[in-house]
């Protein structure tokens, strides 16, 4: 979906550019521009809702004002759209050019379709366990507070893809055999997971939150319409790292929904994470691993896949290990 | 395989529950009577973290559980081959998996007294070379052998890479843990009546199934 972002000014972005794949995972310390990121990739979203301006005069704009270039992959990279600002310090310019070669020089139409559908989670525990109204299940809140209602409403809609979720659910978390989705009388939706020996019925708000972290990126990962961008901030949130894995091969359900069985378009997915023990399981894949540094105010990206020494450093310690020992950079600067 | 026999329980630290569950599978044939497996289960964040833990998961097998036995498996990567050579007495190859695997044991279990009615936990440990999918092609892919790789790693260039490996067992370069649980299985399954052709094409397997073998001793 989109190839590649490049920043000029944006927070600490001063100068910086990054190609995205299909997959991204995305490490550093704080403020070093993992959400940066996904806030101009929201940016894009948010301008491209409203018509398209006419083109501004570059004196038109804030002289050292953020600009952030967006390019995109096959149909539409013919393409490019750039963010930046007139009247305010934030990005609030939306201008879209034809690029001299790719497809869909036209298809402005069919491009700002699929960006309107970029979504953003970070999933809080409490916001999953909430009881939403039923009417509220169209699609998953950026908290997951209305999983419940969406969960529902699959069910009701999409009974198949719900059927598949729900066997994935208790592989995942065999201690449970039953979801528990009840419509109470005043419109709002309870979600609860029935034990597998006692068949006692655990409300959400009594799961852990690791649980109630899985089911929301379960639900995402089995959505029947996913978005065609998903950013997911900390990824890892409540999960013990051995189930980690699990967590990344939802993910991947995304990125390589052929791999997995699935007949849908891939969704373009950047995920941030602070756990070494996820980044270990990038060893095979580390051209998926965008590590963001910070230097003085300026921070900058790099893809793990580059660095010229890692099949040698990989010999003699785990990827979350060598991440760790700052020898892969994406850590915090010393006081 | 023995029915009369009870369950023997056993330890396993590998990479991830899908050689785990397929290692369990090979050392119930290799030990040829059903083995328990030791809860909870242990896991290793691959190497070097299997021989950083091993002291203290050997140390913990033999104080706090009924354990018999401990399987290690690792994948050898690019590492060096473990060779007949280095089974000389006091001999130790300092970048060999398999020597390094057995001096820790050697090194943990000699300080220990003994527990639990038995005098030490039992050694079973296998290098799977250059990685465990190489023993899941064996009898399906006849180039795929230790001999194939160390002879390709002494003209330093390996017959195949590890990705290589997995995409031929898996199919696809992210398989997904279910998906490598269920061919890992299938995979040894094959070898289940004769683990011959394994542990010829493999004497990292070769020498974890002759520890198994000692066990019964
Ligand atoms: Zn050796």
């Amino acid at each position: 979906m989109i190839a590649s972002v490049a920043f000029r000014n944006f927070k600490a972005l001063r100068s910086t550019s990054l190609a995205l794949a299909p997959f991204n995972l995305v490490i550093g310390p704080n403020g070093s521009g993992k959400t940066s990121l996904i806030q101009a990739i929201l940016q894009l979203r948010a301008l491209a809702k409203l018509p398209l301006r006419e083109a501004v005069a570059d004196n038109e704009r804030q002289p050292e004002g953020a600009e952030i270039l967006f390019r995109f992959n096959p149909p539409f990279d013919g393409l490019e759209a750039s963010l930046t600002c007139v009247s305010e310090a934030v990005c609030d310019l939306l201008q879209v050019t034809p690029l001299p070669s790719g497809e869909g020089v036209d298809d402005w139409a069919g491009l700002r379709t699929r960006l309107l559908s970029v979504r953003s989670y970070c999933f809080d525990h409490e916001a999953v366990a909430s009881t939403p109204a039923l009417k509220d299940g169209a699609e998953l809140a950026s908290d997951g507070c209305n999983l419940a209602a969406v969960l529902a409403a699959r069910r009701q809609a999409f009974p198949e893809a719900f059927a598949r979720f729900t066997a994935e659910l208790f592989r995942l978390l065999p201690e449970y055999d039953e979801l528990s989705l009840i419509e109470r009388a005043d419109q709002c939706v309870q979600l609860g997971l029935r034990l597998a020996d006692g068949a006692e019925l655990i409300p959400a708000g009594d799961l852990a939150q690791g649980t109630l972290c899985s089911l929301a990126i379960l639900a995402l990962a089995f959505d029947p319409a996913p978005p065609a961008i998903v950013c997911i901030e900390e990824i890892d949130r409540g999960i013990h790292p051995r189930l980690l894995r699990d967590i990344r091969d939802l993910l991947y359900r995304l990125s390589y929904p052929a791999e997995a069985g699935e007949t849908r378009a891939p969704v373009q997915v950047i995920a941030t994470t602070h756990s070494p023990y996820l980044l270990d399981l990038f060893r095979e894949h580390p051209e998926e691993v965008v590590v963001t540094e910070k230097h003085g105010r300026a921070a900058r990206f790099t893809r793990l896949g580059d660095h010229p020494d890692l099949p040698g450093l990989l010999a003699g310690a785990s990827l979350g290990d060598l991440w760790f020992s700052g020898v892969l950079g994406g850590v915090p600067e010393d006081k | 395989m023995s029915s009369a026999q009870p369950p023997l329980k056993i330890a396993i630290l590998s990479e991830s529950p899908a050689d785990e569950a397929a290692i369990a599978v090979l050392a119930e044939v290799a030990l040829g009577r059903q083995c328990q497996r030791v809860q909870p289960s242990l896991r290793a964040r691959g190497w070097p973290s299997v021989a950083q833990v091993l002291p203290a998961i050997i140390r913990h097998l033999h104080f706090n559980t009924d354990a018999a036995g401990l399987v290690v498996v690792v994948d050898s990567d690019n590492s060096v081959v473990h060779l007949p050579s280095h089974d000389a007495p006091d001999y130790f190859h300092p970048y060999c998996r398999m020597c390094q695997l057995r001096a820790v044991f050697r090194q943990t279990t000699k300080k220990l007294p003994p527990a639990n009615g038995r005098e030490r936990v039992l050694r079973g440990v296998g290098v799977a070379v250059p990685a465990i999918e190489a023993w899941y092609l064996c009898g399906r892919d006849e180039q795929v052998t230790e001999a194939a790789w160390t002879a390709g790693l002494e003209i330093d260039r390996p017959p195949y890479t590890r990705p290589q490996l997995k995409y031929r067992v898996y199919g696809t370069d992210r398989p997904s843990l279910y998906l490598e649980t269920q061919l890992a299985l299938e995979a040894v399954r094959r070898h289940q009546g004769d683990l011959r052709r394994l542990e010829n094409d493999f004497p990292g397997f070769a020498t974890l199934a002759k520890d198994l073998r000692s066990w019964g001793q």
